[in-house]
């Protein structure tokens, strides 16, 4: 345990230089275990141990080295490209996707985003690698996007919804959070509508408690169980196969308009960023 | 579904119009472009489903029961009408509705319920395989379609099963085996809907999602004094 600790020293050194990373994301997920009664936040105690030897760590510290070298045919760094706040601006920029960006005319996330800032400022093809394998820890994709959302630790969830955009995907994505469909007739309310359920031996978050929520949406985070650093978007695409839905395409403005709600619901609490999960 | 009701009639009027509504919107973009914020939110979220760059799901792919992802992401009478934004029920008549659909839709076995194999009852009861598709497509040539039950409900405590739905344990010991309890469980297994309108448990029976044969043995499972479920 104490080597585990002095490992993770470097880590929290190299990577919470942040003025807002003065609480690592254990002790943002211990202050929700504290401020409400709740079975999800609290069902993994090995999970809580391990966070601050969390793998997506490493996985963010590769992201770092990954966003600041120039690459691509244009051999430019993602300093370039601007998240929401500026170019090559990070604090708090994931916790206020989605959003819409002036460049593109679209509402995105974080995912879609990286892309756009691949093709279009590094000018990597669609079909590189770098930009289609989305998933997986050693994917370029998971390790930026652990990267860019740590920069985000302990803030608040905060998606603007000012641009009719930004609003119409948010209502939009309430609607297909409540809409049933497939073999099985459920909606995101099947699971995710009340309080202390479990499916087999994991306990569900409420999407109505945005304590809860605000955990269940903290991707990229480190699936235990996948022994892999997911995303929203792999979280997303995992619910519809579960559902019995259809497969979700990648950064479908369907899974945006739902990851812009979802974000909302937990709107004013702190990110969790990585976290861990079962 | 819903056709022998003036009620019905209503909500299939709504729902047209609302498509309807959603193409015409989509078609009339000015330069070219679809504006979203003409839409309302449900026009929105059924053109980001079956129309947004070619759709927002693999609709083309073909599923386990016949069809595509399109067929199958296609809402029936019940599923529209159980989609409350907010998780409420809807009113009273539309839940009556529903209810003497699902009742109108069970079709018994000949010869009348019947327990089956309560140990292959329990294989399914745990299995979560079937019908799931996109990119880790459930091939039922290479296994059985399960039920997925212990996801929501606890039988035999051997295995941990959810609890989003009730306790199941000691099912058959405490209730015994009488013909409208059998009748009570095929009921809440082939269409829930029948006692509980809009709940969220699947229609297994309803949907296809199993055969007679599997209902008959998940509830040996269930009934069966021998099964571990009634120990």
């Amino acid at each position: 345990m104490l080597k585990k600790a002095l490992l993770a020293i470097p880590v929290a050194l190299a990577l919470g230089a942040t003025a807002h990373a003065e609480k690592p994301p254990e002790e943002v997920l211990q202050g929700l275990i504290d401020s409400i009664d709740s079975r999800y936040l609290t069902q993994s105690e090995m999970n809580l141990m391990m966070m601050p030897d969390n793998p997506a760590l490493w996985v963010g510290m590769d992201g770092e080295d990954l966003f600041h070298t120039p690459r691509g045919p244009n051999n430019v760094s993602m300093e370039a490209c601007d998240f929401g706040k500026g170019p090559g601006v990070l604090e708090g920029a994931y916790v206020e996707m989605p959003r819409y960006f002036d460049d593109t005319g679209k509402v995105m996330d974080l995912e879609t985003r990286i892309v756009h800032c691949m093709t279009e400022v590094q000018g990597f093809a669609a079909d590189d690698p770098a930009v289609r394998q989305r998933h997986g820890s050693g994917s370029d994709h998971m390790k930026i996007q652990t990267y860019i959302a740590m920069q985000s630790n302990g803030m608040e969830w905060n998606n603007p919804l000012d641009h009719p955009l930004e609003k119409a995907m948010r209502d939009a994505g309430q609607v297909l959070f409540a809409r049933r469909a497939g073999m099985s007739d459920f909606n995101c309310y099947a699971c995710h509508g009340q309080s202390g359920k479990q499916v087999r031996a994991s306990v569900l978050p409420n999407a109505n408690v945005p304590e809860d929520w605000t955990k269940a949406i903290s991707w990229p985070a480190h699936r235990v169980g996948h022994d892999n650093v997911r995303s929203s978007q792999h979280r997303v695409r995992g619910c519809y196969y579960q559902m019995r839905q259809a497969g979700m395409l990648a950064g479908s403005d369907a899974s945006i308009a739902l990851i812009s709600y979802w974000t909302d619901m937990a709107r004013g609490q702190p990110a969790i960023l990585p976290d861990m999960k079962r | 579904m819903f056709k022998k009701t003036p009620l019905a009639a209503g909500i299939a009027a709504v729902a047209t119009i609302i498509f309807a509504g959603g193409c015409a919107v989509a078609d009339a973009g000015k330069n070219g472009k679809v504006d979203y914020t003409a839409m309302t939110p449900h026009e929105l979220a059924e053109y980001l489903i079956f129309e947004a760059n070619g759709g927002g799901f693999n609709l083309a792919q073909e599923m386990q029961e016949g069809g595509t992802a399109r067929d199958r992401m296609k809402q029936d009478e019940l599923q529209k009408a159980c989609s409350i934004i907010g998780d409420g029920k809807p009113d009273a008549e539309t839940l009556e509705a529903v209810r003497q659909a699902a009742t109108e839709s069970i079709v018994y076995p000949e010869g009348g319920i019947q327990l089956g194999d309560w140990e292959r009852g329990r294989v399914l009861a745990w299995s979560g395989f079937g019908y799931r598709v996109g990119h880790n497509y459930d091939d039922h040539n290479v296994r059985e379609v399960g039920g997925t039950c212990y996801n929501c409900h606890q039988f035999a405590t051997d295995r941990v099963g959810g609890n989003v739905g009730p306790s199941l344990t000691g099912y058959g010991k405490t209730r015994g085996t009488s013909e409208p309890i059998l009748k009570y469980v095929y009921d809440m297994i082939y269409n829930p809907h029948t006692y509980f309108p809009c709940t969220h448990m699947p229609r297994f029976g309803s949907s296809g999602f199993l055969d007679k044969q599997a209902i008959a043995d998940i509830m040996a499972y269930m009934f069966d004094p021998e099964s571990p479920v009634n120990e």
